[in-house]
């Protein structure tokens, strides 16, 4: 870590060394003055020189120069005098420093600085946002959202305690696959395709074969609303279900939709309900569609783009916002245009935190919602409605369980499978796990107990200065 | 010092945080210790405290009918004069730094002669000059415009080599404009990829002082800058690398 009492001035002629002292109680008035100066925008480069060597004289208590040295010189880089009393900080350089002039420094030449970062703070595993079995070939689907890609791996994988990571059976990855902020997964029992839904930056959902590997286009793509998150299937009538997060809508296209094909049908309106919608699921024996809401919503008005296209950020309500609750709604599962739900799941007693994706045992009645910071799974009847609890809730250190975002239902092998993007982890536990229970399995790509960075999407940064820490939203 | 694979020291996220898991800006107050975000959804500022960890409330929230807010992906705050400024489609919106609840902005720049489309802006409370970007230019106003007001100054050309502009930071002791372009959309963007440094005098089609990127850099696709004066420290946050990048570049403290 560099000193930060310790600072270098370079320009084309010098570089200066100057060590800083703390500063003291009498700094103050000069720092108050030098505002002043600064406010009234009547200083220039050459009164603040004087002015700091003036400084130098007295026991100001600011940082102040004490000796200095001819360095060699250094290219590329721009002079710009500082005074001996500048601070370190940005709150205190406004007080210190002249506000910006037209001046000399207006006539700097322009550089082109192409250097290597000094830090990166990124995480070099995978983390796994959802999740998805092929039962047939026993195969698991984990959506890497940190490296952007999908790994596969065998449905009895365990990684040992001892060993740092599994490697996977198969990877799909890069530019050719366009996987980016990948969040939503479907795998077709019958035909092994995977579908998967990319969130935010790239409005395509793109399909794979079984047998996908490597950087390769995908065999099908489908240009959808912008900010897609969770994917259902209705193989008896085959449709498929997206949820939009931005627009606050459902659209349903055809299963086998590709290319700029519209959507069939469009669940959007004031009456809907929808919230910032994540995961979806659809119960084709009772013709149910369930959606789970964080709760950030507002109206829209507008025509369409083009049929059954949601109207998006553009089209929203001034002052139309509202923070409610989150929620699980349910609809008819040919539900379309703005009607209101059939029943709604909410309530402090739901246990719902941000309600990511879900999954569904029609057989059971029972709906699986992966909880995201509550590091739980929750589960409920498809009966359920208003401020339900749950019927069952795995939570606890033996589980496991961190920030998970994707939940699978295995009938066939009566598993239940979790993606945990809070550990780089998915862990499967039998059908009907209940309370704090350990694992059967677990699958990790990185050392045991290696906490995920979640970075993901930094549209934004920002450096808080009070505790020397970097703010990162996601 | 944070590096690779080392986790955050604090996570602020759940239900009662009230923010979206989609967040597009963040800007720490440190007058106040505060640390501001938007919840685009929702139609919302929130404003936290600068210590708050895991599922903390927000100490302030602008949001309703009389905020007229539409589309906050961004914002940033004058902790001098005390305002949130807010970028808002075809309008800059200003609130009270310490609004809460349903506040109507207390000035708006909107209008046809100001020109705006836009996403994005930052504040120089000393300089009093506000830089939005709109398409391939940067706008520059006055800190206290109002109303249908043209843009004092406007950066803009092909040797600016803008093609669009997401976070931007200011400094003012030095009246500089640091902006963040990460190229087109799409997962490869074609379009020149780097953070670009101006002064607040500059206008019309002018190349940027300073200009970080190229193969050295890493930088694929930065949506986010900020400075760290203490350190003489740029940092980046780069989308496509999912990566918190952090440069020394001592010349432009």
């Amino acid at each position: 870590m560099r000193n930060p009492m310790r600072s270098q001035i370079t320009s084309p002629r010098t570089r200066v060394s100057q060590v800083l002292r703390k500063p003291s109680f009498a700094g103050l008035a000069l720092m108050l003055a030098a505002g002043s100066l600064l406010l009234t925008g009547r200083v220039t480069e050459r009164d603040l020189g004087a002015a700091s060597g003036t400084a130098l004289l007295r026991p100001t208590g600011a940082p102040q120069l004490i000796s200095q040295s001819p360095l060699p010189t250094m290219d590329g880089q721009i002079c710009e005098w500082m005074p001996a009393s500048a601070s370190t900080t940005l709150a205190a350089s406004l007080w210190q420093e002249p506000a910006a002039s037209r001046s000399a420094a207006d006539a700097v030449q322009r550089v082109n600085a192409d250097r290597e970062p000094i830090r990166s703070i990124n995480d070099t595993y995978p983390t796994y946002s959802a999740i998805a079995v092929d039962t047939t070939n026993n195969e698991v689907y984990l959506q890497d959202e940190n490296l952007f890609g999908l790994k596969v791996f065998n449905r009895l994988d365990n990684t040992p305690a001892t060993a740092a990571f599994t490697e996977p059976k198969r990877s799909i990855g890069g530019i050719q696959t366009k996987l980016e902020f990948n969040c939503g997964l479907y795998v077709d029992q019958k035909t092994g395709d995977v579908y998967s839904v990319n969130n935010d930056t790239v409005d395509t959902m793109v399909i794979f074969s079984r047998n996908a590997e490597g950087n390769v286009p995908p065999m099908r793509e489908l240009s959808t609303p912008h900010g897609t998150f969770g994917i259902a299937v209705d193989e008896v009538n085959q449709e498929l279900f997206l949820t939009v997060e931005h627009d606050n809508a459902v659209v349903v296209y055809r299963k086998m939709a590709q290319g700029e094909e519209t959507p069939l049908r469009l669940l959007q309106g004031d009456q809907t309900q929808l919230a910032d919608p994540h995961g979806i699921v659809v119960d084709t024996r009772n013709g149910l569609m369930f959606v789970a809401n964080h709760g950030s919503t507002h109206l829209v008005r507008g025509e369409h783009e083009k049929p059954n296209w949601p109207l998006d950020r553009d089209r929203m309500v001034r002052g139309s916002g509202k923070l409610l609750p989150p929620s699980i709604t349910v609809y008819p599962i040919k539900a379309q245009g703005d009607i209101a739900p059939v029943r709604v799941i909410q309530g402090p007693l739901t246990q719902l935190n941000w309600p990511s994706n879900m999954a569904i045992d029609e057989e059971r009645g029972e709906i699986y919602v992966a909880n995201d910071p509550d590091h739980s799974v929750l589960v409920f009847k498809t009966t359920d409605q208003g401020n339900a609890a749950p019927t069952r809730v795995i939570k606890g250190p033996k589980t496991g369980i961190k920030n998970p975002t994707g939940v699978f239902v295995d009938l066939k092998n009566n598993e239940l499978w979790v993606s945990n993007m809070g550990n780089h982890s998915a862990t499967v536990f039998p059908r009907t796990a209940n309370g704090d229970v350990a694992p059967l399995r677990t699958i990790r790509s990185a050392p045991l107990g290696k906490q995920a960075l979640m970075i993901g999407n930094p549209g934004a940064i920002d450096y808080d200065s009070k505790r020397d820490e970097i703010l990162v939203p996601n | 010092m944070a590096k690779t694979n080392e986790p955050p020291t604090r996570v602020v996220a759940g239900q009662k945080t009230l923010l979206a898991r989609t967040m597009h800006d963040i800007r720490y107050d440190e007058v106040n210790d505060e640390f501001l975000v938007t919840n685009q959804f929702g139609q919302a500022l929130l404003t936290f405290r600068g210590d708050a960890d895991g599922e903390a409330q927000p100490i302030r929230v602008i949001n309703g009918p009389k905020t007229q807010l539409q589309r906050p992906d961004r914002l940033d705050v004058d902790n001098v004069h005390n305002e949130i400024f807010v970028p808002d489609i075809d309008r800059i919106l200003v609130y009270p730094r310490t609004g809460n609840g349903d506040v109507a902005p207390i000035r708006m720049i909107h209008g046809p002669d100001t020109g705006l489309d836009t996403a994005t802006l930052a504040v120089d409370p000393i300089n009093n000059v506000i830089v939005s970007s709109v398409g391939k230019q940067l706008l520059i106003f006055n800190r206290t415009d109002e109303g249908n007001v043209k843009p004092r100054a406007i950066i803009g050309g092909p040797k600016t080599e803008i093609t669009r502009i997401n976070q931007i930071h200011m400094y003012p002791p030095k009246g500089l404009i640091i902006a963040a372009q990460p190229g087109g959309a799409g997962i490869e963007p074609k379009a020149p990829v780097f953070i670009g440094i101006w002064r607040i005098h500059d206008k019309g089609d002018v190349a940027p002082r300073w200009k970080l990127g190229g193969p050295k850099s890493g930088l694929k696709k930065p949506r986010g800058v900020a400075l760290n004066p203490k350190h003489k420290e740029l940092i980046v946050a780069d989308m496509r690398l999912n990566t918190v990048l952090t440069f020394y570049f001592p010349e432009i403290f």
